[in-house]
């Protein structure tokens, strides 16, 4: 029998209204949500207006983004028979709605920005509801929602979780408000999707959560199945859509046949419709080359709740399954008269239907393409068996950047048994970029590339690469600063939109993805310590076809101001220090390299038991000891030490011998570090030998056997590095 | 007028940081963006909140952004119409 996935639980909390119920009854009723700002006080004349949660209950010094996802985590668990084994977010603004005024007021104190971190809400999710199981943040930008729903749902399928509980939020932020102020795309009458005169999007919050389970059967208290999800890029410009939809085409399509269902079956369509003129026109033009003659209901909320950015797939999940449950087809908000050139006709006001399958769409800055086929629970029949994918990877080429410079200076530098700490030298960053491209990169965006086409490059018979994944604990942080800092100098009158673009955690994915003409999944993942960890999972969870490969990425910059004040174990080092590493990788064994693979990944916050599971996942005492010639582990400075226990326990329980690496003192202290490591393990794995190896002047052979690297502290992680 | 579009020309090379240009590359009759200079959607932007800034001359719909925006000769003409910075 094949696996399917039922949705059984929702928690949604939006413009509309706090929880299902509310945000149902306003849909019902077709009222709106969008208001002029009162958050904040902003020098317009008249704020803008937006999409604000009212009476947000206030939790001291927690960001307004954690508040909201625990909400709709609260409402989405409640009555649930079953606990998440998993969470997997969908978010953009992380702790911004706090960061941004600390760093206005210039307070210094790390302990203040602790909520910073985007991967920071889905760990309070999870530390919130008890969950110690995998924790996932996906930043892929207003996609987040949909694609953290996809990842969930490969997680199910593949049986490494049970019941997860995914979705997506956003808070309202200076950030965002005048950053796509910036863009000229934000409609000062309030978002208008699809009319002729609509002028922009309304930016908006919410947190919208779903409690999905695996099962074989649908449970009786089934809302609606989750029948499949699809995941593109534009791979063509870093905000705008392209202009033919066929990248939005090409989600929906891939969504539609991973839910076996045919355009046909669609009852609604559920637009991610956010008014501004390029999207709502190559979203029209996607779903007219879908659709043809036969274009199923279709209406945008985004009139009604503004655009809640990455909580916006979500929340266009949430309504899906209201629109099954309740046969309700939501009014397209705000559309008066449908622009001509769309030749759509948007639902004009709230329907009842019967509603049997739903698709929704979300896209995103960086060209990210999502959507979701929904269907009523058991109408469907159950699709075909899904062969279990392999799991790992071969290394087709790597490269890593570190003080000492790119991959050949790095592995130079530790045989000589000298540390690679220190910060990236700009010259190694641009070595291997045309300098016309260097104009609107910074430090981690250069980075990202040089590492992406040094990657490629080492491949011996690089294929196409179809997708891409990256991993960043703090995304690109001089982008960010420079925004703010224009923005708080100019009294809040000016910004730079270049910045506001780049500064979203997944704008160096998206312009990888226009090197390469990469159009398959583009997806960042931001889990701090862990981002490198949590983007390998993301590959493996979306593998590329046979015969492709798909880029692996993970960096982190430092930066002068923020990087100390974010990550706590920058503020206790002594030596700023950056770097990342790139791998271009093939599905399950195509060629001769080695082999990478994510073994484990939990959130342990202290779970003693963690340690335990992460041996028993790798096959106990005997297989680590048959397949591991070293240990690499990773333990952030200023976690270390519960790092050093967890070491000690892990080294005991599984009786290991060999040589342990403790790899942050070589590398020095930022997120990424893990990917270097990973970068240097798999040329080690190559050559057969280790260099570094703790109490010896010479490399220490491997035996024929891989390297294990474990990340320890908040996340108990392990990669294995085999032959 | 001239030493507006002399003026301009070095601040559209700082804002946008195109190293590699010098004012005398750029041609003052020439298609400004997605020409030579390479400039797209994202540099006309910011080339809007430098204007609105320096010269108080606000560009708000990409319509007149297409026309202010067709050669620096252009965008001279059309801050030097409206500028609200120094009495003309």
């Amino acid at each position: 029998m094949a696996v399917r996935v039922f949705i059984v639980g929702v928690g949604l909390i939006s413009p509309l209204g706090a929880g299902f119920a509310p945000n149902r009854a306003a849909l019902e009723q077709g009222r709106t949500g969008i208001a002029p700002l009162s958050l904040f006080a902003t020098p317009h004349r008249a704020p803008l207006p937006v999409g604000e949660v009212r009476d947000l209950p206030r939790d001291d010094g927690l960001p307004r983004t954690h508040v909201l996802a625990g909400l709709a985590a609260a409402e989405a668990l409640r009555g649930a028979r079953q606990q998440p084994d998993a969470v997997v977010l969908g978010a953009v603004t992380g702790g911004m709605p706090v960061t941004e005024v600390l760093l206005k007021d210039g307070v210094g104190d790390p302990r203040r920005y602790r909520h910073h971190a985007n991967g920071s809400v889905a760990e309070y999710v999870a530390g919130e509801i008890g969950c110690t199981g995998t924790v996932l943040t996906v930043s892929t930008a207003c996609s987040s929602g949909t694609a953290a729903l996809k990842l969930a749902l490969e997680m199910l399928r593949s049986g490494r979780s049970a019941c997860a509980l995914a979705g997506g939020v956003d808070a309202l932020c200076r950030m965002t408000y005048y950053g796509f102020n910036a863009l000229q795309l934000v409609d000062p009458e309030g978002a208008r999707p699809l009319d002729r005169s609509r002028r922009g999007m309304t930016v908006a919050e919410g947190a919208a959560l779903l409690l999905l389970v695996a099962c074989e059967e649908p449970p009786d208290h089934a809302l609606a199945e989750l029948l499949g999800a699809g995941l593109s890029c534009d791979a063509y410009h870093p905000a705008a859509p392209r202009p033919d939809g066929s990248g939005a085409c090409r989600a929906m399509r891939d969504a539609l046949s991973d839910a076996g269902v045919a355009p046909s079956g669609i009852d609604y369509v559920h637009l991610h419709g956010t008014g501004t003129i390029d999207n709502d026109l190559a979203e029209a033009r996607a779903l007219h080359d879908l659709f043809g003659e036969r274009m199923p209901h279709l209406s945008s909320t985004k009139g009604a709740t503004g655009h809640a950015l990455g909580a916006a797939g979500a929340l266009g999940a949430a309504i899906s399954v209201m629109s099954i449950g309740a046969g309700l087809i939501p009014a397209s908000s705000g559309c008066r008269v449908p622009d001509p050139e769309m030749n759509l006709h948007p639902v004009a006001a709230p329907l009842t239907a019967k509603v049997d399958t739903v698709l929704s769409n979300a896209f995103g800055f960086g060209g990210n393409n999502a959507a979701l086929v929904m269907g009523r629970p058991g109408q469907l029949p159950p699709r075909r068996e899904v062969r279990r994918r392999e799991d790992n990877f071969t290394i087709l080429g790597s490269a890593c950047l570190t003080g000492a410079g790119n991959a050949s200076a790095t592995l130079e530098r530790l045989r000589e048994g000298k540390p690679v700490r220190g910060l990236m030298p700009p010259e190694s960053m641009a070595a291997n970029l045309p300098p016309r491209d260097l104009r609107r990169l910074k430090r981690l965006s250069r980075a990202v590339q040089s590492l992406a086409i040094a990657a490629h490059g080492d491949a011996a018979a690089p294929a196409a690469i179809a997708s891409v994944f990256f991993g960043t604990g703090w995304g690109p942080l001089s982008e960010m600063h420079d925004f703010l800092v224009k923005l708080f100098e100019s009294n809040e009158q000016f910004t730079s939109p270049t910045d506001f673009v780049g500064a979203v955690h997944n704008a160096a994915a998206g312009q990888v993805a226009i090197r390469f003409g990469a159009q398959g999944p583009n997806v960042t993942m931001t889990g701090g310590d862990y981002s490198f960890e949590q983007a390998l999972m993301g590959a493996v969870l979306l593998p590329p076809d046979s015969g492709a490969c798909c880029l692996l990425i993970a960096a982190d910059e430092d930066h002068q101001v923020l990087s100390r004040r974010f990550d706590p174990s920058a503020a206790l080092s002594d030596a700023p220090s950056d770097g990342g590493a790139a791998f271009c990788l093939g599905r399950g064994r195509t060629g001769r390299g080695p082999r990478l693979f994510p073994a484990f990944l939990r959130y342990a916050h202290g779970d003693p038991h963690a340690v335990h599971a992460m041996v028993e996942a790798l096959g106990g005492k005997a297989a680590i000891e048959a397949r591991y010639g070293a240990v690499f582990a990773g333990i952030p400075l200023a976690q270390r030490e519960i790092g050093r226990r967890q070491l000690d326990g892990f080294l005991l329980l599984a009786g290991f011998t060999g040589g342990v690496v403790d790899y942050r003192r070589w590398t020095g202290e930022y997120a990424a570090a893990s990917a270097v490591a990973a970068c240097c393990a798999a040329r080690f794995v190559a050559e057969g030998s280790v260099p570094i190896l703790p109490g010896r002047s010479s490399a220490g052979p491997l035996h024929g056997k891989g390297i294990l690297l474990v990340g320890l502290g908040d996340f108990v992680t392990a990669v294995g590095v085999l032959p | 007028m001239e030493k507006l579009i002399q003026e301009l020309k070095t601040k559209i090379i700082d804002t946008l940081s195109l190293l590699d240009t010098t004012p005398e590359d750029i041609d003052t009759d020439a298609q400004l963006v997605g020409g030579q200079t390479g400039l797209d959607s994202i540099d006309v932007l910011e080339l809007v909140m430098m204007i609105e800034k320096d010269y108080g001359v606000k560009i708000d719909n990409k319509e007149l952004g297409m026309k202010v925006f067709a050669s620096v000769r252009a965008l001279a003409g059309y801050i030097h119409e409206n500028r609200t910075d120094i009495p003309r």
